[in-house]
């Protein structure tokens, strides 16, 4: 069980991280997503202990992690896959950290087996791919057999294979009865993978729900796309006509709180040709850009200041 | 998975376990083999080439002739335990460590220890070639090596406390600074530069400043008669026999201090 509880971490003038609160719950894959600097990787440097936060308390099983006498039983932390010397070879990287716990070389051999790395086993990390990097990582993250996972963008850099192998992975986990938080800035890699979906952006949570939530609260909104020759008088009639308008790439807006017949009523009233139009069923990649698009300072906020 | 399951029974952080581990890390990196190698040769080529150009008339001891590598080996010294203090910064493994062991400091005092251990092996090595490596001389001009000259034994033995020294020097550096290239810098000014520069304007000021230089540790290295040399050309304080092992030691211990307390309150990225 991982809790974050109003955790914020400003570096000077620069806020990374900003009240977020959160639980990581056991037997549960958390996903963990925001656009990249969003503050994935600031939350979980600090729940590890490896950065102090400005405000507010990171707890993992209730204690904080500095507190922990035997880290890697309780926590497996896979932060980036350079975090490993490069002179060293990938054995003796997982020998000097098992060594700091007791652990023998018998299970160092096990997760390099677990984890794919025999071919690589004895060769220096330097020369790793950002794959073989990643699964030495999750090896690292495995040897104390935690009841935790800490895991910052796994599949970065795998191969088909490797991504399917570590969602897989992450779902034998949690079906242990583990904790697992695992971060990603792809919403549709998280969506195959994770019960529970933490969304941030800019450091704030934008939503915490079960992946089935955040893809009804699109649904149930009902979006209205439309494709016009010009979506800049279109998108100030509709705001002015109260819906909420987000513009996107190619001439397309996506409408929300108006409906199709709206829309088109709109479309003629300021003399825009409609190339498209229809109503979407969400998906949660377009919740997912819907919650972060504001965060993002999107072009929408453009239009709707222009309207004002 | 049942594999995940099969785990050997749970064990906690100690500081034995870490000190293991640390000495796993440094044997790990075949640079650090080279480095030592490196060393040992620039410590003997040193003392062989000295060695050909000492004169019976100059003063020399057979102790000096040995350890007369120090002046280019320090930097090999330097370098390894910077190397150790400012690696684990530079190439992330700070992530991996300081998440495997969070209290920190168990980190630090193994990789003073380890780094305290190579530096000795290394620097005994460096004796024993430099030994073999000055016959030549000995068979020549050079005077034979004599303990029972006063303070020989002690000169040969303060060749391994200052290179311990200075490797230790080296890790608190690169633990305080966490670059590589900063922290050899600051080393070589203070233990090479900031000497050779004073040394050139003799004075009370810039010898009292010579004489609190980490420098002063290769006092240590010096036999009885060449000690007093030093002693009576000095405006500054006269450190006598142990002088300067003290002021080094005073340094790592300032360091290693202001080293502990960045690793304890700042952040590790």
């Amino acid at each position: 069980m991982i809790t974050v509880e109003a955790l914020t971490k400003r570096y000077g003038s620069t806020t990374a991280v900003d009240g977020l609160t959160f639980t990581a719950r056991p037997g549960t894959v958390t996903g963990f997503l925001g656009p990249n600097g969003a503050g994935k990787s600031t939350t979980m440097r600090v729940v590890v202990g490896l950065e102090r936060p400005t405000a507010g308390t990171a707890t993992v099983a209730g204690r904080r992690y500095a507190d922990l006498h035997a880290p890697l039983h309780e926590v497996g932390v896979m932060l980036d896959a350079r975090s490993v010397h490069p002179g060293r070879t990938a054995y003796k990287h997982l020998v000097s950290m098992a060594q700091t716990h007791g652990i023998g070389k018998a299970r160092v051999r096990e997760v390099i087996a677990q984890t794919g790395l025999e071919p690589a086993a004895h060769r220096r990390a330097g020369t790793f791919s950002l794959g073989m990097g990643q699964r030495l990582g999750i090896a690292g993250a495995l040897l104390g057999d935690p009841a935790t996972l800490i895991l910052d963008e796994p599949v970065n850099g795998l191969d088909p294979d490797g991504v399917l192998w570590v969602r897989r992975l992450v779902r034998e986990l949690a079906a242990e009865g583990r904790t697992v938080l695992l971060s990603s800035h792809l919403m549709h890699e998280l969506a195959l993978c994770a019960d529970r979906v933490v969304i941030i952006g800019r450091g704030r949570l934008l939503a915490d729900a079960s992946v089935q939530e955040i893809v009804d609260r699109s649904q149930g909104a009902g979006t209205v796309r439309v494709r016009t020759t010009d979506p800049e008088p279109l998108a100030r009639e509709l705001l002015a006509a109260g819906a909420q308008v987000v513009r996107q790439e190619g001439g397309v807006l996506r409408v929300r709180a108006a409906s199709v017949e709206e829309v088109g009523t709109a479309a003629r009233r300021c003399g825009v040709t409609v190339l498209e139009l229809g109503s979407e069923s969400g998906s949660l990649e377009e919740a997912y850009l819907e919650l972060t698009g504001e965060a993002l300072e999107y072009r929408a906020a453009d239009v709707q200041g222009g309207a004002r | 998975m049942t594999t995940v399951r099969a785990a050997p029974a749970r064990t906690g952080v100690s500081a034995a376990r870490v000190l293991r581990a640390e000495w796993t890390k440094l044997t790990s990196l075949p640079s650090n083999a080279w480095l030592a190698l490196g060393t040992v040769v620039a410590a003997a080529g040193t003392a062989y080439g000295l060695g050909l150009f000492v004169q019976p008339g100059d003063g020399r001891s057979g102790s000096w002739v040995v350890t007369s590598g120090f002046v280019l080996a320090q930097v090999g010294f330097l370098v390894l335990g910077v190397l150790v203090g400012a690696g684990e910064h530079t190439t992330g493994t700070a992530r991996t460590t300081f998440a495997t062991v969070p209290r920190r400091l168990p980190v630090l005092g193994a990789q003073v220890v380890v780094t305290a251990v190579a530096a000795l092996l290394t620097a005994l090595a460096a004796l024993g070639v430099s030994v073999l490596a000055t016959a030549p001389a000995r068979a020549g001009d050079a005077p034979a090596l004599d303990l029972s000259v006063p303070g020989a034994a002690r000169a040969l033995l303060g060749f391994a406390l200052a290179s311990v020294a200075v490797a230790v020097l080296g890790t608190g550096l690169g633990a305080l600074l966490r670059r590589p290239a900063e922290a050899l810098v600051s080393g070589v000014l203070l233990l090479v530069v900031g000497e050779h520069v004073l040394a050139m304007n003799p004075g009370r000021v810039t010898d009292t400043l010579r004489a609190f230089l980490p420098s002063s540790g290769a006092r240590l290295v010096q036999d009885d008669a060449a000690l007093a040399a030093l002693d009576a050309a000095t405006l500054g304080p006269r450190l006598g026999t142990w002088g300067g092992g003290v002021v080094v030691a005073a340094w790592v211990l300032v360091v290693l201090a202001a080293a502990a307390y960045r690793l304890v309150r700042h952040d590790v990225r």
